[in-house]
């Protein structure tokens, strides 16, 4: 990573949370969108280290995550706390994964927006779909949390019910709502320490990992398969509000044909489509599956199969596949 | 018997009556729904608004209704919806769920417990490997992830172990 730009990086967050500090002092009437604002450069700018839980149905799972700031960088782990030892590391857009035999796998997630704020049109996206209510504030782990509710305009998309610290700007908890306010997932601190003497020891991935420095590089080199193309593939039916962000061509599961990823993003939640080449696999018949928040639909259509998957209920992801079609024909 | 359960939730009993209660208790099913009937009574007295009640047949009822995963293989199947475990993380969890249950229920109710989770397996790892592939390129894209940081990535290390293994066993490719 080029030092200026983590050096832009950093005075672009602080002049935004000078920014956001100064509208709350000055008229109290700190916005939900504003609170949002505030939290995800806070997110990237504190050093923390907690433990959380995630609800999604009837499953519940305990992780610790630590996030600190490095000369080059955000360092992130996150540990499951139950069940088998799982662990992941996250640095400057890659991913390393841990488990008890020590094996490793290396991810490159090259396209994960470094963005440490709302960029303007996602800001615009945002507030043109969801309304923000302040619901005043409540108590978690011990902080106390600004309760900000993003309710979509319509029910093809889930509401967002955040908590925020008020000092920090960090999340204290996160809910995803679905239709009358039926809990779809839930992450929440049960403690959270923010700032001060924070485990650094984990920060060096490689040398934990027992991967020497050039293999993990060719590793990453290797991944780095995303081409952006113009594959003709429209989608007719998408939820008002979901605008293309990206239409890139990939390798995936290993194979060697590409496969296209078009995403479409409402600014708070987004739908990926995957159009790849029917292999004849007899696994990928039709299937629905949801996680959490997560749907995901994949179907043969003709010779190709699609994939939609995005944070958005089922019935989305389906009628969004089933309007997917070729512009050349 | 009802005097002894009392005794013992009292902590009046002997250590050698306890033991000999204890024994009794385990074969004894009519004893096991005093003691735990006098277990309520006591809990209401003493708060009554967290009332412990008995808990193992929810908990079976519950599991009853938990999804059943349909694999069907082959064309023919071909329009058949399938519902299926995204992640093999998940019934590890239920797994553990299930163990911790059967030490609060007992011992009779267990096993059925067990073998409901047996037909609730996920279908194929390879399936499951190919959902994983789709969720993570998905990720890398998604407003959550810049938002919320590595706890968005929660889904991500709950499969990070099952791909490891898979990738570690092409045989189960």
């Amino acid at each position: 990573m080029k030092p200026y730009v983590a050096i832009s990086q950093m005075l672009l967050g602080a002049f935004l949370l000078v920014a956001a500090n100064a509208q709350a002092q000055g008229g109290e009437s700190r916005d939900g969108f504003e609170w949002l604002k505030a939290m995800i450069v806070a997110e990237h700018q504190t050093d923390y280290s907690g433990v959380f839980v995630y609800q999604h149905e009837n499953n519940v799972d305990t992780s610790r995550i630590t996030h600190v700031i490095e000369g080059d960088g955000e360092y992130e782990r996150l540990e499951s706390l139950d069940g088998p030892r799982r662990e992941i590391v996250r640095h400057d857009g890659h991913v390393w994964g841990h488990h008890d035999s020590g094996r490793v796998q290396v991810d490159s997630q090259q396209g994960m927006d470094k963005f440490s704020s709302l960029l303007p049109e996602q800001l615009s996206a945002l507030s043109t779909n969801y309304q923000a209510k302040l619901l005043g504030m409540e108590r978690v782990a011990g902080y106390n949390a600004q309760v900000i509710l993003f309710q979509p305009n319509d029910n093809w998309r889930y509401s967002h019910k955040i908590w925020v610290h008020t000092d920090s700007g960090l999340l204290l908890k996160a809910a995803v709502l679905g239709a009358k306010s039926k809990l779809i997932e839930q992450y929440t601190f049960s403690q959270l320490q923010i700032g001060g003497k924070i485990d650094r020891s984990w920060v060096k991935p490689s040398a934990s990992t027992g991967l020497n420095g050039s293999d993990l590089h060719q590793q990453m080199e290797a991944a780095k398969t995303e081409i952006p193309v113009n594959s003709g593939w429209v989608v007719d039916v998408l939820p008002p509000g979901f605008k293309k962000t990206r239409e890139i061509q990939r390798l995936m599961h290993g194979n060697h044909e590409p496969v296209t990823q078009i995403v479409f993003s409402d600014g708070l939640s987004a739908i990926s489509i995957f159009i790849e080449l029917d292999d004849g696999d007899e696994d990928d018949m039709e299937s629905l599956s949801s996680w959490g928040a997560m749907s995901l639909y994949h179907k043969v259509v003709g010779k190709h199969l699609f994939t939609v998957v995005g944070e958005v209920p089922a019935y989305t992801v389906m009628r969004t596949l089933d309007s997917i079609r070729h512009s050349g024909k | 018997m009802k005097q002894e359960i009392s005794a013992l939730m009292d902590g009046e009993l002997f250590e050698d009556e306890v033991g000999y209660f204890l024994d009794r208790l385990k074969q004894d099913p009519a004893a096991r729904k005093n003691w735990a009937a006098y277990h309520l009574i006591g809990d209401v007295l003493r708060q009554p608004e967290h009332i412990h009640c008995d808990l193992s047949a929810k908990v079976r009822e519950r599991m009853h209704d938990e999804p059943t995963v349909f694999a069907p293989r082959g064309h023919a199947a071909k329009q058949k919806m399938r519902a299926f475990a995204l992640s093999a993380a998940a019934s590890l969890s239920a797994i553990g769920v299930v163990a911790w249950m059967s030490l609060q229920i007992g011992p009779e109710a267990a096993p059925q417990l067990a073998m409901q989770q047996n037909a609730m397996r996920p279908v194929n790892a390879h399936i499951q490997g190919k959902t994983n592939d789709y969720l993570r390129a998905h990720q890398e894209f998604s407003p959550g992830t810049n938002m919320s940081g590595s706890a968005y990535f929660i889904r991500t290390v709950s499969y990070g172990a099952d791909e490891i293994q898979m990738r570690n066993n092409p045989g189960k490719q």
